[in-house]
């Protein structure tokens, strides 16, 4: 399926409009709930990524003005980890298991599949923000390799056409919400 | 899950004492229980397959149907037969149902749960094919001995109090109430138990460090950071069965005096944190989690850490790291966690199924735990299945077992019957085990001699088509991405290893970099910091130690046999063909109806289409990428249409022999017509040789003519002779002419294509008595016509082809002489391990042939003649397993029986005649004549050799391979160039034979061609051909069905 290609320029701009609108103040509200010292700090940076999709500079000065912790350790922490990101991410997040078993099994074809469908490379976002598509070394359902799950919910025994109806759901779910 | 309908109000609020916690068991016990229980499995799996919503419809229907009071809908954790999910459970029969769907709710409620019947179109049927009503009654759940996960499947691990019923926490009231802190070590330490992470070492003698510390603050951790790709124990354990590991912790912290512990999931397993922080609460909140615990002095804070993505932090010392809140790096060691933990306080960390098997422990005493599994490990071990095997899934079996008996009589066996390959176990710090372990019994200790590792129980079985080499680079690419830094070994090494991994699954490999891995992979191992760097060479040194063959064809033949690595292959049938057809390129010009041109693109590489149309094996089609879609092109028979209907001669260009060295092929059968052919067509003057008074050897005079009709084969022949090949017949090596001789004569290179012609005796008394006609010796004689006949009774030893062919044969003659057919096949194996093809046991079955399975002749009986009068065999069971893999056949004493019989033949075996040779040539000890791999040169510089003559019995396609390929190194070792070879490869790789049936019409439902067979009672009548050709129209259609994976490229 031909994905909608937006031009640098567009996609600077949506980035523009988000975070222009990045609200700081729910941080306080995350730092207080989660943190009573440093070691609290990889569940603070995981509620402050769950709010707000992924960790923009000023999310992390926050974080680093609010623990007191200065802001090249949060960089090390978010840089070593690869849950966290900080770059946006798409609307629905569809990650493909590259374990042994579903590579054994046929995981890269599926990948590929799922590649040229939405038309995004492995880590990276489609510029509308719509999908983020990630791998994973194993998502644990080796028995039902090859295996994707799209929104965490698990798709397994892939082939290419269930590949396509499983995409399907989003990708006409995108569609829609594009006509605005 | 609120599925109880307890009338009584169960007390809630805090267990103060032991006794308060038994009180409450038996109050839970007590409630009402529902006459009947439905366990819909809410695993991963199951839930991925729609278990929701079969469990909304059982509710549903439940409700409609009034039965909402009497029926618990019950949702679970893991049964473990994932391959077969969604699995439904039903209670108190123990009805299984697998492979559910939400419309079949309602007959299950129907006909089990109000009328008491089996459904018998939803239970798992054995291989016999006979339905397996219950869940013992399953091979895949019979195999297994269940400890750990006793409750996993069973209770809902959502609901404290079905844990409490089933005995849950009465090991922490043990300790609490009885032991003292030393004697639950002393227990623990007794039991023998090792560490299930994969290292092994003694849980009793880690905890023993830890709780010799003195400090005020100790902790402990339960690691289910589980990042080996291919293992979900942990998380199948963690969601099916939550307590038992926080009560494992609780009772390990009490013995090491610890009052705080973490557990750390990684963040890929949501359903396991869920659980965990239901556990926690409900934990929590029934006093068994806090102050005071049980009224006890012991008091435990447990925390849930969420792991953020990093393999590394499976490792003690990155976890606590990543727990402090830091990048997840590794540090030295020592001081030992024990020592100098978490936040440099003592603190001992343990694995997932560690702490899940303390519980039993404590209950049952170590005695008891001591006598499941082996002497240096003991208890039972929880695996993953995953990979090509039928039954994948979550199994536990006692130490010991076998990994035959994991992957064929749990696992059921490899999918769609291909053939084992390779095991990997322990995930990316393990290794790959071949078939020589199949009946190693699994232990710490015998995998890590193997040069595999338990690891955490990752079990990914492989068939023929993985490639090991892109396997081992699978690994490095996951450890070289996942390694922290830290090191240099690891961080540099790891992206080596996978650079010349990388080439060398590109066909860009060279020998030199096979012992460039070697010492590097051992230099990693050596010097990193971690076990993240020491165990990431092992994939790349098991594979090289088992299966250093695959890597060698990478990098010297550029032949990937598993057709997986995609620098290598353009299309797998072309790929895995011996002789390197362009199959993908003749099936599209079928297709176009362009019948000539097809034949020249087959012509290219193998000179015989009829004949293999008719009795190759076809390793294309098993290879086929159709297969995955409905069924393989049937590739044989497309190719004998157009070997039969486009004559071969017009569509070779033949070369007047332009070069001035002779050569000399002795034999003429498929090896040595290939060579001949492919000679003739690089320019060389070629003489073959051949004893008998026919060319064509084994295609000659092995096969009958209902397989082989023999026009077809002098047909095929004659095109290679009118290329001017000249074939002497009648003549032999040793009587008439000897390799001394023809090098005399002139000839600058020999290849020797000699058959193994000769049958192995049956080495039983009187078996070389009048009536015993060997079996290679009577198709002989039934091909040239000399005469042969067969008595009125016959019987045939043997199991695999030409078995089959005397045995039909016979039955022929019997048919045509107006006799009775009486032909009895004895085999000592059963039919499952009988190497004769399938279609051919059919066939014979057909015809009227009787089989005698595991039964082996211990005498032939004579008459008063001194003739044949009846074989006495004994009756055998199956035993251990060869090295092959075969369950090897024992006698049974005293179970001897005559078969009444006038002739037998043996075909037992066939083996290489070497009595020309007076031992110029290196031989094997199994008697075939020692040649290279590659370039075929024996150990005289000037004779070649290839076929049966070096492989021993083997298939006419890898005759005619080596046969071509001989061909090219004679061409070589001459002129010092492969111009034939190279010119082949240029015009196949240039071709792109266009699409005959466009893309969008593909998919079409266009089912395998099926072909007309002679019907059973007329073609006994006569040697008449069998199977018939398929018609032009049908030929086109089926090899329209071709994807066209070359054009992929």
């Amino acid at each position: 399926m031909p994905r909608r290609v937006l031009t640098p320029e567009r996609g600077l701009e949506g980035l523009g409009r988000e975070v222009a609108a990045l609200d700081l103040a729910p941080l306080a509200q995350i730092v207080a709930e989660r943190y009573a010292s440093s070691g609290d700090l990889i569940p603070v940076l995981q509620g402050a990524q769950r709010h707000y999709g992924y960790l923009p500079d000023e999310v992390v000065t926050e974080i680093a003005r609010l623990t007191g912790l200065p802001a090249s350790r949060l960089f090390g922490v978010i840089t070593f980890y690869a849950q966290f990101s900080t770059v946006p991410r798409g609307r629905h997040k569809v990650c493909v298991c590259q374990g042994t078993a579903c590579h054994v099994r046929g995981g890269h074809g599926v990948l590929r599949a799922v590649e040229s469908e939405l038309g995004v490379k492995p880590g990276t976002t489609s510029d509308d923000l719509e999908y983020t598509l990630e791998t994973a070394a194993c998502l644990g359902a080796c028995s039902l390799a090859p295996v994707m799950t799209i929104d965490g919910r698990y798709f397994g025994k892939l082939t290419g056409h269930k590949v396509t109806a499983a995409l399907g759901q989003i990708v006409g779910d995108g569609e829609e919400s594009d006509g605005d | 899950m609120e599925t109880e309908t307890g009338v009584l109000p169960v007390p809630s609020g805090r267990l103060t004492s032991i006794q308060a916690l038994r009180d409450y068991r038996d109050r839970v016990c007590a409630r009402p229980a529902a006459e009947k229980t439905v366990r819909v499995c809410m695993d991963t799996a199951c839930r991925a397959g729609g278990g929701e919503e079969i469990m909304r419809a059982f509710e549903r229907e439940l409700e409609r149907r009034g039965l909402g009071g009497s029926v618990a809908v019950r949702a679970t954790g893991c049964h473990g037969f994932c391959a077969r999910g969604p699995v439904v459970a039903l209670d108190p029969e123990g009805v299984f149902y697998q492979m559910v769907e939400p419309g079949d709710v309602s007959e299950i409620v129907a006909r089990t749960i109000v009328r008491g019947e089996v459904v018998t179109h939803l239970t798992y049927h054995d291989a016999e094919g006979s339905p397996c009503l219950r869940q013992p009654d399953i091979p895949f759940f019979s195999g297994q001995k269940r400890v750990v996960l006793r409750n996993c499947g069973t209770i809902d691990p959502t609901d404290i109090d079905a844990y409490i019923a089933r005995g849950g926490y009465e090991a922490l009231a043990k300790a609490l109430g009885t032991m003292s802190p030393r004697e639950v070590l002393e227990t623990v330490r007794a039991s023998g138990l090792r560490g299930r992470g994969g290292g092994g070492f003694s849980t009793g003698v880690k905890w023993e460090f830890a709780a010799a510390q003195r400090s005020e603050k100790k902790y402990v951790i339960c690691n289910a950071d589980e990042g080996d790709p291919g293992a979900f124990m942990d998380r199948g354990l963690l969601e099916g069965d939550t307590h038992a590991v926080i009560e494992g912790m609780l009772i390990g912290a009490f013995a090491m005096g610890a009052d705080e512990g973490f557990v750390y999931c990684r963040a890929e397993y949501p359903g396991a944190i869920k659980h965990l922080r239901i556990a926690l609460a409900q934990g929590e909140a029934r006093g068994l989690i806090g102050e005071h615990i049980l009224g006890s002095d012991f008091s435990f804070s447990l925390h849930i850490k969420e792991g953020a993505g990093a393999f590394v932090c499976g490792e003690e010392t990155a976890l606590m790291a990543s727990i402090e809140g830091r990048r997840g790096m590794p540090r030295t060691r020592p001081p030992f966690p024990a020592v100098s933990g978490l936040w440099g306080r003592p603190t001992n960390i343990n694995n997932v199924e560690t702490w899940a098997n303390v519980p039993p422990i404590i209950t049952n005493g170590a005695e008891w735990y001591r006598t499941i599994g082996t002497q240096n490990s003991p208890g039972t071990k929880v695996f993953s299945l995953a990979g090509k095997l039928n039954n994948t899934g979550l199994v536990e079996v006692p130490m010991g077992a076998t990994l035959r008996e994991l992957i064929f009589d749990i696992g059921g066996g490899i999918t769609r019957n291909r053939r084992f390959k390779a095991v990997q176990m322990g995930g990316p710090s393990g290794g790959c085990l071949s078939e020589q372990h199949l009946d190693l019994p699994v232990d710490y200790d015998s995998l890590r001699d193997a040069g595999a590792i338990m690891g955490s129980g990752g079990v990914i079985v492989m068939d023929e088509t993985t490639c090991m080499v892109d396997l081992a680079r699978f690994f490095v690419n996951f450890t070289q991405a996942e390694s922290c830094g830290k090191c240099t070994p690891c961080r540099l090494g790891t992206k080596r290893m996978l650079e010349i991994l990388t080439r060398i699954t590109n066909g860009e490999g060279t020998m030199d970099d096979l012992d460039r891995l070697e010492k590097l992979a051992h230099t990693i191992k050596a010097t990193s910091l971690c076990g993240l760097g020491q165990t990431a060479p092992n994939p790349v040194l098991s594979t090289l130690k088992y299966f250093r063959q695959e890597y060698e064809d990478h990098i010297l033949e550029k032949h990937c046999s598993a057709c997986q690595c995609e620098g290598l292959v353009k299309a797998p049938c072309s790929h895995t063909c011996p002789a390197g057809v362009d199959t993908s390129s003749y099936l599209a010009l079928v297709a176009a109806g362009q019948f000539k041109e097809a034949m020249a693109v087959h012509m290219e590489r193998n000179p015989l289409p009829s004949i293999c149309g008719r009795v190759c094996h076809h390793p294309c089609e098993s290879m086929c990428k159709r297969s995955e879609l409905d069924d393989a092109v049937s590739v044989a028979a497309v190719k004998r249409f157009m070997g039969d209907i486009a004559p071969s001669t017009e569509s070779v260009r033949p070369r007047p022999p332009d070069q001035v060295k002779r050569v000399a092929v002795v034999g003429s059968g498929p090896a040595g017509l290939s060579c001949a052919y492919q000679l003739a067509l690089a320019g060389f003057p070629v003489t073959v040789f051949e004893a008998l008074p026919v060319s064509g050897g084994m295609l000659a005079v092995g096969l009958p003519a209902f397989r082989m009709p023999k026009d077809v084969v002098a047909r095929e022949i004659e095109a290679i002779v009118d290329l001017g090949v000249e074939i002497r017949l009648g003549v032999a090596l040793g009587r008439d002419f000897s390799l001394d001789s023809l090098l005399a004569d002139g000839y600058e290179a020999v290849f020797l294509a000699l058959g193994t012609q000769v049958s192995s005796p049956l080495g039983v008394a009187n078996d070389d008595a009048p009536g015993v006609l060997p079996g290679m010796d009577f198709l002989r004689d039934v091909n040239l016509d000399n005469g042969a006949s067969v008595g009125d009774r016959v019987v045939v030893v043997g199991g695999g082809s030409v078995a089959m062919d005397a045995a039909r044969c016979a039955l022929r003659l019997q048919a045509m002489d107006g006799r009775q057919r009486d032909v009895t096949l004895v085999y000592r194996r059963s039919r499952e391990e009988m190497p004769a093809y399938e279609w051919e046991i059919v066939e014979g079955d057909e015809e009227g042939l009787r089989f005698e399975y595991l039964a082996a002749p211990a005498r032939v009986v004579l008459g008063d003649d001194g003739r044949v009068s009846g074989l006495e065999c004994v009756r055998m069971e199956l035993g251990e397993p060869d090295e092959g893999g075969r369950r090897r056949p024992r006698p049974l004493p005293g179970t001897e029986f005559v078969v009444p019989c006038d002739t037998i033949i043996p075909a037992i075996g066939l083996s290489l005649d070497m009595s020309w040779s007076s031992g110029e040539l290196e031989t094997s000890p199994r008697g075939t004549i020692v040649a290279d791999r590659f370039d075929f040169q024996t150990s005289h510089p000037k004779v070649f050799a290839g076929g049966d003559a070096v492989r021993g019995p083997s298939t006419l396609i890898e005759a005619i391979g080596d046969g071509q390929r001989a061909a090219f190194a004679i061409e070589d070792a001459l002129t010092g160039a492969r111009v034939r070879e190279d010119y082949l490869r240029t015009i196949q790789e240039a071709r792109k034979v266009p699409r005959a049936v466009p893309l969008d019409r593909l998919e079409e439902d266009v089912e395998r061609v099926t072909t007309q067979h002679l019907p059973a009672d007329s073609r006994v009548m006569s040697f008449a051909e069998v199977v018939q050709t398929i018609t032009a129209e049908q030929a086109r259609c089926e090899a329209g069905r071709c994807l066209r994976c070359d054009l992929e490229h």
